[in-house]
Formats: C-alpha cells, structure tokens, sequence
C-alpha cells in the first residue's frame, strides 16, 4: 500500500521508488521537493512530519523528509551538489519543519531558502569555527574541529 | 578543629551546574536529597544559587556553550568554595570523549577539588564524595583547611 | 540600555510560522543573537503578555551523531543510551529496533516482552520524576519528595532486573542482554500494585488543590490545529484529544500482543498533562503487570551480529515524552555511516513556544515544565521587555520562586 501511494506520488512528480526499511520512499529532483511534500500531506493524508534527514554522500548530499501516518512511513528523498548544496524550504506549508530544516543547514552546510532561520545557529556553539566544514560532512575533523574551538 | 571549620562542616550549601550533561548524574545529585538517601541530614542542602553556595557540584562535558557560563558561575561563588566534578563526563568526557563539541574535563575550565566517578554514581556515592571533600569520611584524609581553599 | 524604537513589529506568520530573523528583534536595543550569553528561550513581552519565543538550543549538543560513525553497532548502544538520563532505554530500543530491521533476525518473544517491561518502567520513572519536577516548581516540596520516594521503587525494580539505575546497557542487537532474575514477578507485581496505589492518591491531589490547579488549568493551552501545523508527540500531542501512540501505530517490542489504551486529554492545557501522565502511569503499571503474567519462555537474544548488512533503515519507539525516531544507514561493515536521532523534546519545541504566547512571566516555568523536557536546558531564560526597552536575564530558580510569590500573591489580593 504504502509503495503503490510512492508510486502515485513519484509518477506526479517524475520521481523514482527506492529502497528504505519500514518507509516507502520516493526519490526526486530537488525542485520538486516543495510539491511532493505537499502530495504526501494532501493526497496522502500523512499528518505527521517525523523529521528531516540530511546525509552526506561524497559529491552530494541527500535530504529525506520523514512522513508518519498510522500504518507507515513515506519519506521524500533528493540530492544536491555539495558544490551548490540549496534546496527550498518547505517551512511555508509545513511549519513543523522548521527547525528540522535548521538541523540540516547547521550540520550539513545545506542552505534551505527561505526558511526564516537561515543565518541564525540551532544547535551548533557561536564558537564553532567559520573555516570549518559542517560537523556532519565527510571532510570534517572531529580533532580539528575541537582544536579550533580550544577544546584540548 | 577551629570553631569556623566545624560549623561550616554541618551546613553545606551546594549549587549545581549541568554543563551540557544527558541530566543523569544531576538527577542521582537531586536524588540524594530525598527520603531514601536524604543528605541533608549530614547537613547538606542544595541552593538555587551560586551565590549562596560554598560548593559548586558539576555535571556534563561542558561543551564550548556552557564554558564561559560555567566559568561565570564559578566567580560567582563566594569564597571559600570548592568544586566537586561529579561522573564519567566531568572528569574527562566519559563515553562522549572525542566528540566534536565537547571538553575532556571541568577541570579544564576552573580548577576542581574532587572527583566522583560514574556513570551516572548512585546517590550514595555522591554522599560519600561530599563527605571525603569535607573530610568526614573514615580516613580522614585531606581534609580542606580553615577558611582557605585550594587555589591551584 | 538604548531604548526601543517602537512596540515590536509582529510579524504575522502564514499558518503559524514563526519568523525569527534578526532583523526583527534588532530595534529593542542591545538585543541581537550574537549575544554573549545566548539564551534557551528569548522572550518578548509586551506589558506583561508573552508576544514571541525564540528558542536558542544547543546547550548540549555534545556532537553525538558524528561520533556515532567512529564506534563499532554495539558500542553505539552504550553511546546512544547516554543521549538522555532519563529516557535512556528508549534510545537504545530505538537503535536496536530500527537496526534489527537491517538483518534477516527476528527479536525472539521472551525478549520482546522483557523489552516492553523495561520500557514501561521507564515510562512510569519518567513521569514520576516530571510530576515531582511540578512539585518542586509550583512550590509544593513535600509532593516533590513523595514523589521522588516513591520513584526509588522503580529504580530498585531496574537495578535488579538490568544491573543499573538510569543507564542500564540493556537492549542489544536482536534482544537484551540477559535473562529476567528468577521470581521477579512477585516484586514486579508489587511494585506496580503500590505505585497504582500512589497513582490513585496523587490524581485526587493535582485536581482538587487550589494552587495546583490555578496553576495549571487552562495554562500552556494548545489545541487541534497547533497540533496538526507544527507535529509535537507524546503526551502533549495526545493533550489535544488526538489519540496518537507509536506503541499503538507501530507496534515494536511486544505491543503487538500486549496492546497499550491510548490516553488523551481535551482541554490541551497543564492540567490536562497532569491527568494524562498519571494515567500513563497507570496503563504502564498494567501493561507490566500483563506482560509478566504472559511472558513466554526462550532465548533471550541471539548471536549478535557484528557486521550489520548494506541497507537504510527508519524506526521510532514510543519514548515517555513521544516519538523517538533513529534512522540508519550501514555500508556493510562494523560501523555505521550514518545516525540521525530526532529526540522527543526537539518535536515539542516549536508548540512549547506557541504554548508560552499570551502567558505572564509566572506561568513559564510550569509551560516549559509541562512539555517535560530534558531540564539542563532550563537554566536560563533571557527577556525583552518591548515597551520598557529592557533586556535582562533570569536563572530557572528565580522564575520558580517568581511563579510561586505571584500566585501566592493572587490568591491573597
């Protein structure tokens, strides 16, 4: 059930049906984001934003948004060029992503535009170093990170 | 024993601080001052300031967010004082050691009097290493001296 | 201190959005987020009301996520645990929930249902602990340590079940990691007979004491529609009416067969939380007490797998303050490549500041107390005061003491 609602979603969308234990999972281009969100909502009737997941994959850096309804998971997936990581905010019609969205930017460097706490740190300290990448990055050095900061 | 150290010994005001700790050894802290191990009948009593306090209890890993916080705090407190850093995350990061945002001790910070290991150390532990601080323990060990404290 | 330009320029928000731009707060003076001492929650009062919340968090961001992939699965279950003191079980019953489902084990049943009892357990501490928590901030000690007293009895059932009070190093991948002593069900049933016990005296108490209940009806009030905009979990969602449970919806453990009765309130106030978690309570004290009766014989884990293979999971267990999700990402070899964990109380900061709205400096601590969450983060509370053009701070014990002298002081004039 929950793949033949990724389906309908993906086939709005031009997305594609992937693969994620206990969640249907449809993946699409980054423009297509703000819409399929909406689709899962709407159509879907999925009322519960569980949260949004940021990975990073090398060359790009994956963004999932995880939906909850009784009897299962649908997560919305898609990639951005770690040279160019944006993507847009869903934080207008789903307000519950707000900080979710901050997370991301916060660990991963992703810029969500507009979302109103761009600029702004959740969770990161004003003393995490600008000249270091973002924690969850793959080029990221918990040693020189804490170096940076004066953490012996 | 001077008449000042004695009757500092029998009322000590303690302030705790959680600097960025997961709550458990604050929650054993304030577990001990209920009926099933009741510290304050040894005299003990927590304050809900730094300014009224003559020992200053810390928790956590104190990450780059609470530092100066905690050193604030610290200058707050009249003196004498001393400074009791209590489980495996004060005394040098505990299982969170190496993470990026994190320091490997309070003494790091501000200098500390002694050390309860534990993660997180029941309550009794907590009792046993306020009391060795006030040298009431069985070994009477070193006990702090009158009206001065350690100031290295 | 310069003075302020003006009353503060709410913005309206779309459907409840809140915009917290810097350039919105940047008229009230020295106010601006680079702060040197950042705050939990900056709140903006106009007159005595409550107009904005803007939560600053990361006081114990410790960097967890990123250590995660420098530890061996087994090791992640030590790390994970000590996320919370509180709610630690949950976390490492998430991870092993949503791992499992990367490997072709299944949990064996005996297991299943030990992981239930632990987890309710766990569920009656932490509400046990919230409730005292309300004791100590609206004035009331002798309940606080009642309360507290009567928490000892859970955490001696944890200690000699698991080995430890808070952080028990239970769960581990495919089951937990021994068997339940011998003849536990006689202290387990006794246990939960007194705490029912305490349960019965303790709900009469909080709705029918004067200052208990000036305190908490219809404070911290949310309802339907703040609910389905911005998705808090546990009992604050279920606060609303909105019967939502993952135990319920998404059966782990042993849920499926030992099946929780969903409580929820309707006024979405304090003091319907109150009624809520005590009930809580007392469905935890049943479900053990069923579980115990009903545990069948078996391994209690499996051979526990090393290398987890190639996959991504999601999962999430109920956790006492709601949802605890944990997503996972394996590469096929000893360490994973990435955990993300979206706790409980993240869920429920944007309604906490939605909850705070229209309230008076002396209802803070019980709404932020109400969400139940992770109290370190309560230390601090920074104000702007709009039409004064102040700005000042106040430590977490002032505003307790604060509540408690300005409805002691409206009962008296």
């Amino acid at each position: 059930m929950e793949t033949e609602r990724a389906a309908r979603i993906s086939a709005a969308v031009g997305g594609q049906v992937g693969s994620l234990r206990h969640s249907a999972l449809v993946t699409v281009a980054p423009d297509r984001v703000v819409e399929a969100c909406k689709l899962v909502v709407e159509d879907g009737q999925y009322y519960h934003l569980s949260t949004i997941t940021g990975i990073d994959e090398g060359e790009n850096i994956s963004v999932l948004y995880h939906f909850w309804k009784g009897g299962g998971f649908v997560t919305v997936k898609t990639s951005v060029p770690k040279s160019n990581p944006r993507l847009p905010s869903v934080s207008a019609s789903l307000p519950a992503a707000l900080f979710y969205e901050a997370e991301v930017m916060d660990m991963l460097g992703v810029v969500f535009e507009g979302n109103p706490r761009m600029g702004t740190k959740l969770l990161l300290p004003d003393a995490y170093p600008p000249e270091a990448p973002p924690p969850l990055r793959k080029e990221a050095d918990p040693e020189k990170i804490r170096k940076m900061m004066g953490l012996e | 024993m001077s008449f000042l150290r004695w009757a500092r010994k029998r009322s000590v005001w303690v302030y705790n601080v959680n600097a960025a700790s997961c709550n458990g050894c604050d929650i054993e802290l304030i577990a001990s001052t209920t009926p099933r191990f009741d510290v304050e009948r040894l005299g003990v009593e927590l304050v809900p300031s730094p300014r009224q306090a003559d020992v200053l209890v810390v928790t956590g890993t104190v990450n780059p967010m609470m530092r100066e916080r905690l050193k604030t705090i610290y200058e707050q407190i009249p003196e004498p004082k001393h400074v009791i850093a209590v489980g495996a995350c004060a005394l040098g990061g505990g299982v969170m050691k190496g993470c990026y945002n994190v320091g490997h001790g309070v003494d790091k910070v501000i200098p500390v009097d002694l050390f309860i290991p534990g993660c997180p150390p029941r309550p009794e532990a907590i009792i046993y290493g306020i009391m060795k601080l006030l040298g009431e323990t069985p070994e009477e060990g070193e006990a702090i001296g009158d009206g001065e404290s350690r100031k290295d | 201190m310069s003075e302020s330009k003006g009353p503060v320029e709410r913005t309206e928000a779309s459907a409840g959005l809140m915009q917290y731009s810097p350039e919105n707060i940047v008229p009230f003076g020295p106010v601006h987020p680079a702060l040197k001492e950042p705050e939990y929650f900056k709140l903006i009062l106009e007159g005595e009301k409550i107009v904005e919340v803007i939560p600053r968090i990361g006081y114990v961001h410790r960097g967890i996520e990123r250590a995660a992939q420098d530890r061996t699965w087994i090791q992640n279950i030590y790390l994970f645990e000590r996320i919370c003191g509180i709610c630690s079980f949950a976390h490492s019953l998430s991870y092993t929930t949503t791992l499992e489902r990367l490997t072709p084990f299944e949990v064996p049943r005996r297991a299943r249902y030990i992981r239930l009892i632990i987890a309710e357990l766990e569920r009656i501490h932490s509400h046990l602990l919230w409730l005292g928590l309300v004791g100590h901030w609206t004035g009331f000690e002798t309940l606080f340590m009642w309360i507290w007293a009567d928490r000892e009895h859970i955490l001696d059932l944890e200690e000699t079940i698991t080995g430890n009070r808070i952080h028990k190093s239970f769960a581990t991948i495919t089951g937990v990691r021994r068997d339940l002593p011998d003849n536990i069900d006689v202290a387990l049933k006794r246990e939960m007979k007194y705490i029912e016990g305490r349960v019965d005296y303790y709900e009469g108490l909080v709705t029918t004491e004067e200052t208990l209940v000036a305190r908490t009806k219809g404070v911290g009030r949310i309802n339907q529609d703040v609910a389905r905009r911005l998705c808090p979990v546990g009992p604050l969602l279920r606060s609303t009416g909105i019967a939502r449970d993952v135990r319920v919806e998404d059966p782990y453990a042993a849920y499926d067969e030992i099946v929780p009765d969903v409580k929820t309130g309707k006024d979405g106030d304090v003091a319907s939380l109150l009624v809520i978690r005590l009930e809580e309570i007392r469905e935890s004290c049943r479900l053990v007490t069923e579980a115990i009766d009903k545990i069948p014989s078996g391994n209690v884990k499996l051979t526990v797998p090393r290398v987890i293979p190639e996959g991504d999971a999601v999962g999430h267990v109920e956790a006492p303050r709601g949802e605890l999700l944990y997503f996972i990402r394996s590469g096929g070899g000893m360490k994973p490549e990435r955990v993300k964990i979206r706790t409980s109380t993240m869920a429920n900061i944007l309604t906490a500041t939605e909850m705070l709205r229209g309230h008076t400096l002396a209802d803070v601590p019980v709404v932020l107390t109400g969400m139940d969450p992770c109290f370190g983060c309560m230390d601090r509370v920074s104000i702007v005061e709009v039409d004064k053009g102040k700005l000042w701070s106040i430590g977490g014990e002032e505003l307790r003491k604060y509540g408690i002298d300005q409805y002691g002081a409206r009962r008296r004039g």
